[in-house]
Formats: C-alpha cells, sequence, structure tokens
C-alpha cells in the first residue's frame, strides 16, 4: 500500500546561546494508511521533535528545519505555507498532547472549542457543527456529553480531559493523528481506560497513528510497527513482534531489559550506565557506542547507517544482525 | 524487630469548598497503621491523591497529624520536643521525587551534603571525609563536591539527593517517588543504587511509588491505598501473587504490559476516584467497584488480616483475580536477549 506519510531525512536545530544543537538529524519514517506506529526513547531523544517538525509546529527563530521531506498525501508538507498548513492542521493531521491544558483554552467551554475546530474546516452551520461535537464526545465515551459541552476544562477531571482533547483532535475525522505521550500523566486506572479508547478509535475511524512514548509497556499495547530514537536519531525499526522478541541494537537491547517487570524477578536490573552524550557535541562514531558493551574501535570512529538486516526490520549498528 | 510503628493515623487538611466559603475537609490520610522492620522495605502504593506522599510526610512528621501516633525505634514522635525531633532526624530522611527542585541551586554538592553533618555536630575533618566517601557511595566523584546542581544530569542530581539523605547514617529513608521522574535506563541504575546501599548500610525504606513494577523489583513488603485508607497489606509475594482487593485486581491489571505477545483483556475501571473532600460512604472503593453490594455503601470494611495478609472489603473471598493477572504469558525473554542483557550487567 502506498505510504500516507513518509520522512525522509528530517532534520530539525536550534539556535542556542553555545551554538547550533540538532535534535533530530536525517531522520527517516514510513506510515501507511491505518497504521499504529510508536516512536519511543528517553528525555531529549529528538521524538517529540520529530512529531512537532511533522505537524509544522517547530518556533522558528529559535528552530529551525535544516533538511529533509515530510511526504504526506503526496505532498511535502515542508514546502507549503503558513496558511495551506493550518488548512490540513487539524482536519488531515491532528495532535494529542500529554498535558490536555496544552490544547485546550481554559476560557472557553470544551463544545465551543471544538465546534471552533470544526468550523474552521467545514462550511456548515453552528447547529450541524454542535450535533457533530455532542456526537464526538460521545464517540470518546465522556460521561454526559450533552452537560460536558458546555462546561470549561477545569470542571473536568484529568482522564475526562484528556477524553475532551481527543474528542477535538478527531472531529474531523483525520487521517493521521500524532499522540505525544498520550497517558503519561495519567494515573494507571485512567490510563488503561484511555488505551482502551484509543484502541477502539483506531479500529473504528482507520486513522493512522503515531504514538510518542518513553513507556515500551503502552508501545506494546498500541503500536504495529515500532522506531527507537537515541540523540537525535533513528538506531532501530521493526514490526512491534520483532522489536520485543529480536531486537537489534544495544540500545533496545539494553532498553528492554532496563525496565522492570511486573512478571519477572531479577537479582539486578540491567541498567545502561552512563548517560546520553551532550546533544551539542554527539561522539564522532555511534552516538551509543560510549554506553555500549559491545562497543570495538570502529563503533567508536565510523557512525553506522540505518541497514535492513531482515524484512522491514532496520538497525544502525555495525554488528547487527547480532547472534 | 520493628523500627517503625504507625498506628491508626489520621490527616485532614482544611479547604474552602462553595462559593460560600463552607469549611470543608480533605480526608487526605484516614486510620493508616503498618510497621516496618529495620532493613525492611515497605512501598506505599496508589494513584494520586490515595495518600501515599501525606503518610510518608506524617511519618517524619513535616506535617503534624489530626490523630494517630507514630512510633520510631520505640519513641512516640508526637511527644518529641524541637530539640529531641531534631535529633531523631538524623535517623529519619527523605528522598523526593524532583531531583531538581529538592537541591537548592545556590550551595554546592559539597556544602548540601556537609550542612547535615554540621547540624549534627560531626567534627569539619571527619565531615570532608565523610562527604567524600558518600558521593563515591552514590557513584560520583569526590571531585562532584565543589559543583552546582544544575551541572549534574537528572539521574546524577537523584543520586546526590540519595546522599543527602544518607551521610548521616540514617535507619529509615522515606522515598517518595524517587524514580518517576528519571528515564527508564536511569531509573534502574537509580534502583540498583538504592538496593545496593540497603543491603551495605541496614537501611529500611518505606517506599512510596505509583509503579507497581518498579515496587515489585525492590519492596519486601507492598500497601495498596486508596482514597487514605490501606485497602491491602502483605508481603510482595502474597499483594502481587494472590492480589485479594479488587482494587487492587484493577491496579494490577491496568499496568501496559511491555510485551505485544502478553494477553489484552485488562480489567478497565470505570469512572474516575473520587474527591477526598467528600469520599463515599462504607467502602472508599465501592463507586468503581465491579463487585460493590448493599453493604459496602453501609459498612466500612475493616483491614482484616489473616497470615500476615490484609485486606479491607467485605466480599474478597468471593472476588477471583482477573484473567489477565493469573495467566500471563511471555514474561520471559528469549535465550539470545537474556545473554545479551547480561552484558549489560557485567560492564
Amino acid at each position: 500500500m502506498a505510504a500516507l506519510l513518509e520522512v525522509r531525512g528530517l532534520t530539525t536545530s536550534f539556535a542556542t546561546e553555545s551554538g547550533t544543537l540538532t535534535a533530530v538529524d536525517g531522520v527517516d519514517l514510513e506510515l501507511a494508511p491505518g497504521r499504529t506506529l510508536g516512536l519511543v526513547g528517553e528525555s531529549g531523544c529528538g521524538k517529540s521533535v520529530t512529531a512537532l517538525s511533522i505537524m509544522g509546529l517547530v518556533s522558528s527563530p529559535p528552530g529551525r528545519i535544516a533538511g529533509g521531506e515530510v511526504i504526506f498525501e503526496g505532498t511535502d508538507l515542508l514546502k507549503l505555507g503558513a496558511a495551506a498548513m493550518r488548512d490540513i492542521r487539524g482536519d488531515r493531521i491532528s495532535m494529542i498532547f500529554q498535558e490536555p491544558m496544552t490544547s485546550l483554552n481554559p476560557a472557553f467551554t470544551i463544545g465551543d472549542q471544538i465546534v471552533e475546530g470544526i468550523l474552521r474546516h467545514r462550511p456548515i452551520g453552528h447547529e450541524e457543527a454542535k450535533h457533530q461535537a455532542i456526537e464526538m464526545l460521545r464517540h470518546v465515551r465522556m460521561p454526559l456529553p450533552e452537560r460536558r459541552f458546555d462546561e470549561h476544562p477545569h470542571k473536568l477531571s484529568g482522564g475526562m480531559r484528556q477524553r475532551a482533547m481527543i474528542a477535538m483532535a478527531l472531529a474531523l475525522k483525520p487521517r493521521l493523528l500524532i499522540a505525544d505521550e498520550p497517558t503519561t500523566a495519567l494515573d494507571v486506572t485512567i490510563q488503561a481506560q484511555i488505551l482502551e479508547l484509543m484502541r477502539v478509535l483506531r479500529d473504528e475511524t482507520g486513522a493512522a497513528i503515531i504514538l510518542i512514548t518513553h513507556d515500551l509497556g503502552v508501545v506494546a499495547e498500541l503500536a504495529q510497527d515500532v522506531a527507537v530514537m537515541y540523540a537525535g536519531r533513528i538506531v532501530e525499526r521493526a514490526p512491534v513482534d520483532a522489536l520485543f522478541s529480536e531486537p537489534q541494537h544495544p540500545y533496545t537491547i539494553g532498553l528492554l531489559g532496563s525496565i522492570p517487570r511486573l512478571h519477572r524477578e531479577v537479582e539486578r536490573l540491567p541498567a545502561i550506565e552512563g548517560q546520553v552524550p551532550n546533544p551539542m557535541t554527539p561522539p564522532p562514531g555511534c552516538r551509543f557506542a560510549p554506553r555500549c558493551p559491545f562497543a570495538t574501535e570502529k563503533c567508536r570512529r565510523e557512525e553506522p547507517p540505518l541497514r535492513e538486516i531482515a524484512p522491514a526490520h532496520w538497525a544502525r549498528c555495525w554488528y547487527a544482525p547480532i547472534p | 524487630m520493628t523500627l517503625l510503628r504507625v498506628e491508626s493515623l489520621v490527616k485532614h487538611f482544611p479547604v474552602r469548598s462553595g462559593f460560600l466559603g463552607r469549611r470543608a475537609h480533605v480526608h487526605a490520610v484516614d486510620d493508616v497503621s503498618f510497621d516496618l522492620a529495620g532493613g525492611e522495605t515497605l512501598a506505599l502504593v496508589g494513584e494520586s491523591g490515595c495518600g501515599k506522599s501525606t503518610t510518608g510526610r506524617l511519618v517524619l512528621r513535616l506535617i503534624e497529624p489530626t490523630a494517630g501516633t507514630v512510633h520510631f525505634g520505640g519513641r512516640n514522635l508526637g511527644e518529641l520536643d524541637g530539640r529531641e525531633l531534631r535529633a531523631a532526624r538524623r535517623d529519619l530522611q527523605i528522598i523526593f521525587q524532583d531531583p531538581y527542585g529538592s537541591l537548592n541551586p545556590r550551595m554546592t554538592v559539597g556544602q548540601m551534603l556537609d550542612e547535615p553533618l554540621m547540624l549534627h555536630g560531626v567534627e569539619p575533618a571527619r565531615r570532608r571525609e565523610r562527604v567524600a566517601e558518600v558521593l563515591r557511595v552514590v557513584g560520583l566523584a569526590p571531585e562532584h563536591a565543589q559543583r552546582y546542581p544544575h551541572q549534574f544530569s537528572g539521574g546524577q542530581r537523584q543520586r546526590i539527593g540519595i546522599a543527602r539523605a544518607i551521610v548521616v547514617e540514617p535507619k529509615l529513608v522515606v522515598c517518595d517517588e524517587p524514580v518517576s521522574a528519571l528515564d527508564v535506563s536511569i531509573q534502574a541504575q537509580v534502583v540498583n543504587l538504592l538496593r545496593d546501599l540497603q543491603k551495605r548500610l541496614g537501611l529500611a525504606y518505606l517506599f512510596i511509588a505509583h509503579d507497581l513494577a518498579v515496587v515489585k523489583h525492590i519492596a519486601d513488603r507492598v500497601a495498596v491505598m486508596y482514597l487514605g485508607r490501606i485497602v491491602e497489606i502483605g508481603t510482595k509475594r502474597a499483594v502481587f501473587g494472590e492480589p485479594r482487593h479488587p482494587y487492587t485486581h484493577a491496579l494490577l491489571s491496568a499496568i501496559p504490559i511491555p510485551d505485544p505477545r502478553a494477553r489484552r483483556d485488562p480489567l478497565v475501571l470505570g469512572g474516575d476516584v473520587p474527591s477526598p473532600v467528600d469520599p463515599p460512604s462504607g467502602c472508599r472503593f465501592r463507586t468503581r467497584c465491579p463487585h460493590a453490594q448493599a453493604l459496602c455503601a453501609k459498612e466500612v470494611p475493616p483491614l482484616e488480616i489473616a497470615d500476615g495478609h490484609g485486606v479491607a472489603c467485605h466480599f474478597w473471598k468471593e472476588i477471583a483475580p482477573p484473567a489477565r493477572i493469573a495467566s500471563h504469558v511471555g514474561a520471559d525473554p528469549n535465550e539470545r536477549l537474556a545473554r545479551l542483557q547480561a552484558a549489560f550487567v557485567a560492564k
């Protein structure tokens, strides 16, 4: 199937007092319609900046898309003007955030905000838009949708705000939804509700999803494909089963080992020692080499390319596939 | 031997509610009791607003209880005067969640570690030695004493927070979500460090956390809290292996399992946690409990303890744990993955 989204060589940098910081460095991604891609990595790996770059939401200055292409439904979004991008955003592509209050305006009711979004993109009357908004609130399992329509965000619990934001994002049936840590701020029982909701909506709407998270549990629950980022680069990309059972990049292997598991007892967690390199001065070779127990001289000298080592399984390691 | 005994602890915070400013109370902690032995880890788990952090602060007497007592090393902390309490605090320390907010940005790490030693009257020469020693113990270098908190990464700052807590050689450390703000790979480093320190120094931990997988890794015993009350308490094996309370069932079942082959039929609880200003009558969990009956609204279920495993539910004997907890597949890594991951331990 033709890709819905193709990202090639995306590079985003920020000007800082002490020089240029390249947060996203040559990222390639591909997403077919209706698929869910988990984009995982730790703080500062560039996963959120990748999403903001796709959405055209990197503030410039200090940010700058230094290179690459973001081809969505055949159009390179990076070449579109601000007005054309605003037409796509909220309609064909929309986004939900970790903290619902970043996208909900505290001064307006939930209903007004959803209606405003619909009217911005559709030539319909206010009554019809209101009807669609209430349907959408019902769709995200908001309790008492008619009443919530007239309520302000602060009257809602965290879980309900998350539902309201999802309703707003999905109101125009986007083909691509970017969800940036959608359950991270929620308690575990509420997280289970939202994950369940996202699973149902994914199957019902057929929207493709980029799910950005640091939580490999959330990825395993929802994603079909996974891309792992480290220090601005994609280090591994694979279907979800292969990534969890046959990971090929040492960073992925270490990351999977360092999560404490409910169903497994270990004396010591295999932690990845050391810390993420300073993005101002990435190491010369493989960016993970300083923390990698398998690193050799070659790794410290030359950076490996992202290679396809099995069908649909890509790894950025000289020694992949690792036996 | 019992190091800490908490009995019938209650904390109500006054709030104004409604536009007439009617006086009301947040029932943050309601009738909480537990013991903790020297060298042991008891985890307090639960979601936001369950009272776990308030309980931790009550234990340290950072806030005063509305009712109830805390005995530490046989002495009632509530009866100590200011000087005696300060002396007792040498044995009672705390590590906070936010490794940045809890460190003074204007003090060097050395000054920060020196201060508690000075307050407890340790000789200057011995203090310098001790600061260097404790920095090494938490995996930093003695040279780091000259630096300021902003010069460290999140994981290193949490090591500083830990160093500050253990520098006076306490017997009990209250760990309030000590790894929640850290990335997974760094979290594992800090969890390993906490376990090493416990073995080496014989520390007891009151470990407050919402992440049950971390708790499973570090705790000896676990108390599950919901809206200010303990609903289940027991050994780790009992609470995780044979959970009795329907809330514990829901919590365990709700955790996303980092394995795509695992079964996906979580017991999803409906609704939200009710307001602690006006908690439900009877059992506080009844408004979200799939097994609630008429009795649950009338009577508060007592914490019934049998074989050291306590549960506060009228009907626990009749409720089976959900399937997802009972039959989990795909928990173990394959042979290749286990071997490769072992390289990270060896390094």
